[in-house]
């Protein structure tokens, strides 16, 4: 059985991560996606890490092999009128298009929904930026997730009380928003079946990070407590909850043992101090947390974190080693399970994540590697824009395919 | 988009995004729980911080829109009415202990476990803080010489919810081209990781592990912070460098010169390759420091919203770090649309401002249709409306405690 969306056509005009993630599901899940690049206004992914074996090279990023597996790409200039024609002829033969533009820039470009949609009713496009193309501080505001995530709300709530927040590791929200963007482009093709309609799709980053953060939002809006960071791991409602030392340099184990049958298990696992009667109870717990977590610390200090894992989960005690990078590439249930092989000409062989999701009749597709700048411009201008090959040679000539 | 979809969702904390997305979006969903109510509503925090059943804001705030209804599933009769409500219904979510129950092969089945379950960690016992602990993030967010930090609001559950959503709704593609569903199956480790952004793929592309820090950039052997203490809270200021975003950094550092916080020569330099300068040692450590001072000098003239209107004119990696309070007031998202109209929080409970429109469409709107559904609220309506039960049926089901 072929993959769920194959046949489904795709233009990605993203860059960095959000247009690319979202073009990255379609990809996965079977549809035929042509992002566009330049040679002269490199995609920055290619120029971000981590790089095979830490050299860097355009066609080196590992990241960017990662988030454009299975694509094709060609290079085509948008500002010549040659190049604004090839890209709508596939606008013709789309069904989506996804831009990451700064808002306004495809205005400029004559190359905007109005546009595209007269020439294509069908299309279903979807525009993403920070906070999106409409709003009074909509224009202006450009840049990267981090920002995203501090307009959000996300970037306060990392870190510790009375000292500067932390904030989110890297550009958060370029991981939340393709989450909305997805769903929303998937919902716009089942109604255009029965309707014929197309639709443009307007995401803004930061308002797709407040989603997740929903129940901060109702917790200042009903009780109109403004939600602060806590540092602290775990709920203060529940004991023990939270993440616990072990041996070796920043090494630690997340531990969740509140519930009674899990506190059981644990304190007989652990035994020692555990045992003493006063934890017997929730509340007990609860008003003797400080002496218990110190005690359950002691026994984890001197002891292998994926050894604790192992000893805890094997007595049915929901814990994980609290996950490094290192971690994750040796994780057994993601080496068998996640991460594929792919075959480079460039960085040779090189690994990547996997889809997040299984399909049962409809298998995701063989994750691939992603493409080389303009490795596709000839093919795709040829197959799917219908140009022969003195007309591509001509484009060639007059620099518009870089 | 999505009237034609029913969907049921046999409630657990992951599930209660993926159904918002769908209902957000049209679908008709229909949340199954357990008489004594979903895990969902006892999730924290709750409405002026009493507990109750009704009063638990996560779960209003991700099962606005939808109906609920009660079945014990561990009767057969809560099963078979299951069976009679998933003969119209095009997608199930779930999560964790599969209901032991066939559906019609018509019916997609999406399912959300902790972990792979033909993995290696397939038995382990999970909850939010160890499905997060497991994703890489929290390992890479915070100082190196404090503990690893997690978020105070659960985020496994969003990240698999939404994951959910996608692979349900590219199953449904399928099935509206053959009719057939299928069985889905969503990791919500592996959702989760897609936070940790590109630490999954660091080691294996031969290359050292991470170390936790805030900022990892470094010029001239100088650290180079990436929040500032402003006026009335904080700011987020990034220096970039390249062709794309170095000159953003331009502009920011002529900025500072114009406000008198650097010295003029910062605000000529050519910032898209201070990295090559500092390596040819023409940009000093010293150099460095005084740009992150005169940095640290301009933010603290300003206020959060000063400063992000001077990001928004002059086109600064820069942007103030919002709390609950300053996203209600912002005109951003007030005047885009991104509140839905108040959504009743309970009979006795005030009526809040929703987030709901994460998109806008040219030809759709997204608008929360019911709040939150109070325990068993639908019921009746489900199994006279829907399923055709007679009065007396409907009674002796909740005398026998399947309702």
């Amino acid at each position: 059985m072929s993959a769920p969306l194959a046949g489904l056509r795709v233009l990605d005009m993203g860059w960095v991560m959000v247009g690319p993630v979202s073009g990255r599901y379609l990809a996965d899940l079977g549809a035929d996606v042509v992002k566009l690049e330049s040679a002269r206004r490199v995609d920055p992914l290619r120029t971000l890490g981590p790089f095979k074996d830490g050299k860097p090279g355009l066609e080196r990023s590992i990241s960017y092999h990662n988030l454009n597996a299975g694509k094709r790409s060609i290079t085509v200039d948008l500002k010549d009128p040659r190049g604004r024609e090839a890209i709508l002829r596939l606008v013709d033969w789309a069904d989506v298009v996804i831009e990451s533009f700064s808002p306004g820039v495809l205005e400029t470009l004559q190359l905007d929904y109005p546009r595209l949609a007269a020439r294509n009713p069908r299309i279903i496009m979807v525009s993403t930026s920070l906070l999106g193309q409409t709003g009074p501080h909509a224009r202006g505001t450009a840049g990267v997730g981090t920002m995203g995530a501090a307009m959000s709300g996300a970037s306060l709530l990392l870190g510790w009380p009375g000292h500067a927040p932390c904030g989110t590791y890297g550009p958060w929200t370029d991981s939340v928003a393709p989450r909305f963007i997805v769903p929303s482009v998937l919902a716009a093709l089942h109604r255009r079946r029965s309707t014929g309609e197309g639709c443009h799709i307007d995401v803004a980053q930061a308002e797709a990070g407040i989603q997740f953060l929903s129940p901060a939002w109702y917790q200042y809006a009903a009780n109109g407590t403004v939600p602060q960071r806590r540092g602290h791991a775990g709920s203060p409602l529940k004991a023990p909850e939270g993440i616990f030392r072990c041996a070796g340099q920043d090494r630690w184990i997340a531990i969740d043992a509140s519930a009674g049958g899990a506190w059981r298990r644990f304190r007989t696992t652990v035994g020692g101090g555990l045992l003493d009667g006063a934890f017997d109870t929730l509340i007990g717990r609860l008003r003797g947390r400080e002496a218990l977590e110190r005690m359950i610390g002691q026994w984890t200090a001197p002891q292998d974190a994926a050894a604790v894992e192992q000893l805890l989960q094997a007595a049915g005690v929901p814990a994980h080693v609290v996950s490094s990078a290192s971690d994750l590439a040796a994780d057994p249930d993601l080496t068998e399970g996640h991460y594929r092989r792919i075959d480079d000409p460039v960085v040779g062989e090189a690994v990547i994540e996997g889809p997040r999701f299984r399909l049962a009749r409809t298998p995701t597709c063989e994750t691939r590697r992603g493409p080389r700048i303009g490795e596709h411009t000839q093919a795709v201008l040829r197959d799917i824009c219908g140009y022969d090959d003195a007309a591509i040679a001509a484009m060639q000539e007059a620099g518009i395919l870089r | 988009m999505l009237s034609d979809v029913r969907v049921i969702e046999l409630s657990a904390p992951p599930t209660m995004m993926a159904g918002r997305i769908l209902a957000d979006l049209g679908a008709d969903v229909i949340v199954v729980e357990p008489p004594g109510g979903a895990r969902g509503r006892r999730l924290e925090p709750f409405l002026d911080d009493q507990p109750g059943l009704e009063r638990s804001l996560t779960w209003q705030a991700l099962n606005r829109g939808k109906r609920a209804i009660t079945l014990d599933l561990d009767q057969d009769d809560g099963r078979a009415l299951l069976a009679d409500l998933g003969r119209g219904a095009a997608l199930v979510l779930e999560a964790d202990a599969s209901v032991p129950m066939r559906f019609p092969e018509t019916v997609v089945r999406c399912r959300i476990t902790p972990f792979l379950s033909t993995g290696a960690k397939a038995d382990y016992a999970a909850s939010d803080l160890i499905v997060m602990a497991a994703s890489g993030v929290p390992g890479i967010t915070g100082h190196p010489d404090r503990p690893p930090l997690f978020y105070p609001v659960p985020q496994s559950i969003m990240e698999a919810g939404a994951e959910a959503a996608i692979a349900a709704l590219a199953a449904l593609w399928a099935r509206d081209n053959d009719g057939l569903g299928q069985a889905i199956e969503v990791s919500a480790r592996l959702a989760a990781m897609m936070s940790a952004l590109s630490v999954p793929i660091v080691v294996p592309a031969g290359n050292p592990g991470l170390q936790r820090a805030p900022a990892r950039q470094k010029l001239a052997g100088v650290s180079l912070p990436g929040m500032f203490a402003c006026q009335d809270g904080y700011v987020l200021i990034s220096f970039a460098f390249g062709p794309a975003f170095g000159p953003m950094t331009q502009r920011l550092m002529q900025w500072a010169v114009e406000q008198g916080c650097l010295e003029a020569r910062f605000g000529t330099l050519d910032w898209p390759t201070a990295p090559q300068q500092a390596e040819k040692g023409s940009l000093t450590a010293a150099d460095v420091q005084a740009v992150v001072d005169g940095i640290a000098a301009l933010a603290a003239r300003h206020t959060k919203a000063e400063f992000g209107a001077s990001a928004r004119r002059l086109g600064l990696l820069a942007a103030p770090l919002m709390d609950m309070r300053d996203i209600d007031v912002s005109p951003q998202y007030r005047e885009r649309g991104l509140w839905s109209a108040p959504v009743a929080l309970g009979p006795q409970g005030p009526a809040v401002a929703d987030p709901a429109r994460f998109a806008q469409f040219s030809n759709y709107t997204i608008d929360v249709k019911r709040p939150a559904p109070r325990l068993s609220q639908h019921t009746l309506e489900v199994l006279d409306k829907d399923l055709g039960l007679s009065p007396l049926e409907i009674q002796a089901l909740f005398v026998h405690g399947i309702i």
